[in-house]
């Protein structure tokens, strides 16, 4: 082993420019320097001056006064910002968990269609509303969900006796047609990355599975999920983050108060109300560090929950 | 091992084969099943749309959807259009969408491949933390810095001007992962061969690594095109001319807080919205759905 070493440090060592940089690590220096400027100035300068901001007494960066941890005891005992994390979770949850599934069956479904042709154009057709606007979205369902019996929704449900319902207008059922329409939209995505990892597990592990005599159901629970584990978990983990950023949807339905009633208020519509409308920078971002501990906790959890499940 | 009598395998292949020819009569049955259940799904996905698109054309929905909801207009009329168009600039609009879209693109792309390349094959002193760096920053959701953000252009005066948005594309860490990745796959041969023949490493990344990179430059383009097209949340912080206004910044103003008026003429202006899009999507709509399934499955 350490005659193994010793070859290369030497060659190193012999080669005959030994400045502190060579071109080649220049050359490395000037690539990298647009990606290195942005990185500075728009993810670790913003994330320094929102953690600073956050302690301090509201107006523009450099105005206030430190005030310590005062804004985050105001945004803890503020019942409207639980409530907005509240309406997040309860969102993103639900769609998390219908979407993943909802997209796995799908996934499956289109993954055994046998004819190239027909594949394709059930990827390209689940996956089109994936391409739009979430401001399109929300005005489409907007009338789609029309409250009155003239909505489109509330016509086809009438006609097998439904009263008509407030989709976005009831607080009751305003949340769950948020979920609906933000699964109208997502699905294709999970769908076509589901696809992809399913024409990635190895044939030859069914054959093998069929040749002991497996059935489709123990096929999928043997072999299917467990080697799709780490897509499933991906697909939660960045769910979970989408559901947490939710904003463009409810600003447009529900306005900056959220309605109806407050259960559209999110945790980024809260963060945006304070910071836009009344200008309490200090509120707004200790509110944002609050979610962003939230949205880190949650992806170590599943990242470790999903380690954890490899060992068994 | 003895070699296995011939008799066997013979009789089994017969066997197997009757077996198959019944499976696939069952097989083609069920296929038949799973094509019709994914039809009426796709009905879920499209009859909105289409929806939406026959009901911009009908003039007596402009003040109220017709009751019962009908596909077909009674009057075809163009005139919601035009009333669409000139309630809202949207010529000027999607003018506005484009310009910054082809600015980030060129911005963030130019970012992405020049650094990624470096990672990849300069191996210079720290490119491994600059991956480590470009990796973790990506994590960080846009709501978390948009507020110092905003306060940064608002203090340079470069709020309200399109640099709000080419100046924060220098940082596009997920393509540089992406270009990253991909340049792993070429060989390192390449830029040996051209600096031994006197190219320099800009001329060696120009000339010989870049036109390898056109598949991962194009999906980097749909990704981007796609998500500057679509967002609202930072036009509507940035922008505050209705002048510049972006399109999906400019449909939204129209239709926020006035419970949805003239229901057709804003179905209108959405369909026009959409329309960039859509036609992108109907001629690459094959590889969309790769470059989206790639870009997941690398995440």
């Amino acid at each position: 082993m350490p005659l193994k070493t010793e070859v290369p440090i030497r060659q190193k060592k012999a080669r005959p420019k030994k400045k502190f940089f060579n071109s080649r690590d220049l050359a490395g220096y000037l690539f990298t320097a647009p990606l290195l400027i942005g990185i500075m100035g728009f993810a670790i300068y913003p994330m320094v001056a929102a953690l600073i901001m956050s302690f301090k007494k509201s107006a523009s960066s450099s105005a206030g006064e430190w005030v310590g941890l005062s804004n985050y005891q105001y945004v803890a005992s503020d019942k409207m910002f639980w409530e907005s994390i509240y309406n997040t979770f309860y969102m993103g949850i639900i769609a998390v968990v219908l979407g993943i599934s909802l997209s796995f069956i799908l996934a499956s479904l289109i993954h055994n269609v046998t004819g190239l042709r027909w594949r394709n154009f059930f990827k390209a057709v689940y996956f089109l509303p994936n391409v739009v606007s979430l401001v399109a979205t929300s005005i489409l369902f907007t009338f789609l969900f029309n409250p009155g019996s003239e909505g489109l929704l509330n016509y086809v449900i009438g006609l097998v006796g439904i009263e008509p319902v407030g989709w976005f207008t009831d607080p009751s059922y305003s949340r769950f047609s948020i979920v609906l329409m933000t699964l109208w939209g997502m699905l294709g995505y999970n769908t076509i990355i589901f696809i992809a990892a399913l024409t990635s597990v190895p044939r030859d592990l069914y054959e093998a599975a069929e040749i002991d005599g497996a059935n489709w159901f123990k096929k999928w629970l043997y072999i299917t999920i467990p080697y799709l584990r780490p897509i499933i978990i991906f697909m939660v983990i960045i769910g979970t983050i989408n559901a947490m950023k939710r904003f463009t949807d409810v600003w447009l339905i529900g306005g900056t108060a959220g309605n109806p009633a407050g259960s559209l208020m999110t945790a980024v519509l809260y963060i945006y109300r304070n910071a836009f409308l009344s200008s309490q920078m200090g509120i707004a971002t200790a509110a944002s560090y609050i979610l962003f501990m939230f949205i880190l906790t949650l992806t170590i959890i599943l990242l470790v929950t999903n380690r954890k499940s490899n060992f068994d | 091992m003895k070699p296995t009598p011939l008799n066997p395998v013979l009789s089994q292949g017969k066997e197997k084969n009757a077996k198959t020819r019944s499976m696939k009569k069952t097989n083609r049955m069920g296929n038949i099943l799973l094509i019709i259940v994914l039809l009426l799904g796709s009905l879920i996905m499209i009859v909105p749309f289409l929806w939406m698109v026959l009901t911009s054309f009908d003039w007596q929905a402009r003040l109220n959807i017709p009751f019962p909801p009908r596909f077909w207009p009674e009057e075809f009329s163009l005139r919601t259009y035009t009333l669409a168009f000139t309630n809202i600039p949207m010529l000027k609009y999607i003018v506005n969408s484009l310009i910054i879209s082809l600015g980030v693109i060129i911005i963030s792309l130019t970012s992405a491949l020049f650094s990624g390349y470096a990672i990849s094959k300069l191996k210079f002193k720290g490119s491994s933390i600059v991956l480590v760096l470009a990796l973790s920053t990506m994590m960080i959701p846009f709501e978390m810095t948009m507020i110092p953000q905003y306060l940064l252009f608002d203090k340079i005066n470069l709020l309200d001007t399109y640099w709000a948005f080419y100046l924060p594309a220098l940082n596009f860490a997920f393509g540089t992962f992406l270009a990253k990745s991909f340049i792993d796959q070429l060989p390192n041969t390449l830029r040996e061969a051209g600096i031994i023949d006197g190219a320099n490493e800009f001329l060696v990344f120009l000339k010989i690594y870049l036109p390898l990179c056109i598949p991962i430059l194009a999906t980097m383009v749909i990704l981007q095109f796609l998500a500057v097209w679509n967002d609202l949340l930072w036009p509507l912080l940035a922008l505050q001319t209705p002048d510049k206004y972006t399109i999906q910044l400019g449909l939204a103003m129209f239709s926020y807080n006035k419970d949805l008026p003239l229901p057709s003429v804003i179905m209108a202006a959405t369909t026009v919205s959409l329309l960039p899009v859509i036609v992108t999507y109907l001629f690459l709509q094959r590889y969309i759905v790769e470059s989206i399934a790639l870009s997941g499955m690398k995440q």
